[in-house]
């Protein structure tokens, strides 16, 4: 792709509903996700037989023997339209990383071709019973020969070696670590759905913690839940009849990097050149320049991602962000510094995937943040990694 | 603490030639026949030079290398290992090609002092059954 995305600002988030945060919900993921829609639906002024578009990503992003049902586990974008009763025009999943902004590129671009003219973009995540990552397995053939043998299992694993190879190269701390997910806990506290309301963490109880895959601790990862959110999307040109104030899509871009990789291997140097290419992509897309964007909103559903996504978006140099914010730069509090987690991330709002990066730009781009409201009008949300995940640019006014 | 042991690899047709040598010890590597570079995991389609009918030959190498990274695993998602806990896992890159990286155990235990750029050399783990998986072990001159 070259230059400005055709459909730059010709697609809207229109409304919106997230479901309670919650270990375990008292309901199916299913019924979860029905009555989310239904909600969303409504908050966006529509009728549910106005909805003709379905678009969601299914990963079950655990590594445990857990078996992906759907309306149990995972609720499909065909599964949600049925049990609304609706038979849509338009119904796709996002197959691949960085599952909400891939999502939403799909959405958009359904929209802009006249495939639907109301979506449904949902993302229901489960956390099914016992543990979220264990796997009883004794043997290992396809792709985990290469790793489980060794002990070599399960996401932490991999960011525990991204992570380290970050720590050595530019000497970051455990000491501004624990700001990053401080800073997420103490916004994500104030959020009346999250997990964690009510609940902020200190530094001392960070530092604290036992390590689990150096130099990882739990505080680090965010929590497994049951949660649904969903959004209405719709044309630049029908928002303009519905209730609230429209947040426009000005582009977006995802990262695929070329070299072969053993699985769940991401060194940071695949990391940083790749999702500098990503970041390139996305400011030629959306016609937006970095510094132009007030409220960027950075992957955290592991806490190193924060400083990988500052630096590929370009909010500091390569291997500043941890300094950054040592120095109390992300703190969403004071003025003048980057609100990289004001929507309180995945760490904490709970293992949400993008959803509350893409929900906070939604919230205070239309005005509807109420006491948490801020100054804004470009947002990014970002989701997965930078290599692998990509971003969404929003707008509160179409160009 | 488990019952369940630790998970064996199961060769498949394109693997097979890389667990029989690291049953005797020895670490095999496919070289593709097109652009003569070696690759890992093995691959129907050569990854560097992206032919289709790479016509792999395997070829014995000696797994020297470099530490990039690594990470002590205090806790495992996998039971068979919860005896095995605290290891240590190393990210090395392989001396006999740039960019060819190994993700296996070091053998030295979790005190042993590591940094980037770490001497490595391969060492092998033997499992019940007769097969054995690669690991490393830091270099005795370094």
């Amino acid at each position: 792709m070259s230059g400005r995305f055709s459909a730059h600002g010709q697609v809207a988030i229109v409304g919106y509903a997230q479901s309670p945060v919650v270990r375990h919900a008292d309901k199916t993921l299913g019924v979860l996700a029905t009555e989310t829609a239904r909600q969303a639906i409504a908050d966006a002024g529509l009728e549910v037989g106005q909805v003709d578009g379905f678009v969601s990503a299914t990963l079950f992003p655990t590594a445990g023997a857990h078996a992906a049902e759907d309306g149990v586990s995972i609720v499909t974008p065909n599964w949600l339209a049925a049990n609304l009763g609706v038979d849509p025009s338009y119904a796709a999943g996002f197959q691949g990383m960085g599952q909400i902004t891939g999502s939403v590129s799909m959405a958009v671009n359904a929209l802009a071709s006249g495939a639907a003219d109301y979506i449904v973009l949902h993302r229901a995540l489960h956390n099914p019973p016992g543990r979220y990552h264990e796997n009883p397995m004794t043997q290992a053939g396809g792709s985990q020969q290469w790793t489980v043998p060794q002990g070599y299992f399960g996401p932490l694993v991999m960011i525990a070696l991204l992570y380290n190879e970050y720590v050595q190269r530019y000497g970051a701390t455990r000491e501004a670590m624990a700001q990053v997910v401080v800073e997420a806990r103490k916004n994500g506290a104030r959020l009346p759905w999250s997990y964690w309301h009510d609940r902020p963490l200190t530094a001392e109880e960070y530092l604290a913690a036992p390590l689990i895959n150096d130099p990882i601790c739990r505080f680090d990862c965010d929590i497994p839940v049951d949660g649904v959110a969903a959004f209405i999307l719709t044309s630049a040109e029908r928002a303009r009849d519905l209730p609230h104030r429209p947040v426009y899509v000005a582009g977006y871009a995802s990262g695929a990097p070329s070299r072969a990789r053993l699985p769940l291997h991401w060194p940071l140097d695949d990391v940083q050149e790749v999702g500098a290419a990503m970041a390139q992509r996305l400011w030629a897309s959306s016609g937006i320049s970095p510094a132009e964007v007030d409220l960027p909103q950075v992957y955290d559903g592991f806490s190193p991602f924060v400083y990988l996504w500052m630096e590929a978006l370009g909010l500091c140099g390569e291997g500043e962000a941890h300094r950054l914010v040592l120095d109390g730069g992300i703190d969403a509090d004071r003025p003048g510094t980057l609100p990289v987690l004001s929507g309180g991330g995945a760490l904490g709002n709970g293992r949400m995937h993008g959803i509350p990066q893409m929900l906070e730009c939604y919230l205070q781009l239309s005005g509807r943040a109420g006491d948490r409201q801020r100054s804004a009008s470009v947002g990014v949300a970002c989701h997965s990694s930078p290599h692998f995940g990509g971003a969404v640019v929003y707008t509160s006014e179409p160009s | 603490m488990s019952e369940l042991r630790r998970p064996v690899p199961v060769p498949d047709e394109a693997s097979a030639p890389y667990w029989e040598a690291a049953a005797r010890h020895r670490l095999a590597l496919p070289r593709c026949s097109r652009c003569a570079r070696l690759c890992l995991p093995p691959s129907s389609i050569c990854p560097s030079c992206h032919s289709t009918e790479p016509d792999f030959s395997w070829e014995e190498l000696e797994g020297r290398g470099q530490v990039r990274s690594w990470t002590v695993i205090r806790q495992s998602f996998l039971p068979g290992f919860a005896d095995e806990v605290p290891f240590v896992l190393v990210d090395v890159e392989l001396d006999v090609q740039e960019e060819l990286r190994m993700i296996a155990r070091l053998l030295d235990g979790p005190d042993a002092p590591l940094g980037v750029g770490s001497r490595v050399q391969l060492g092998f783990e033997d499992l019940p059954g007769g097969a054995a998986v690669p690991a490393f072990e830091l270099e005795a001159d370094s």
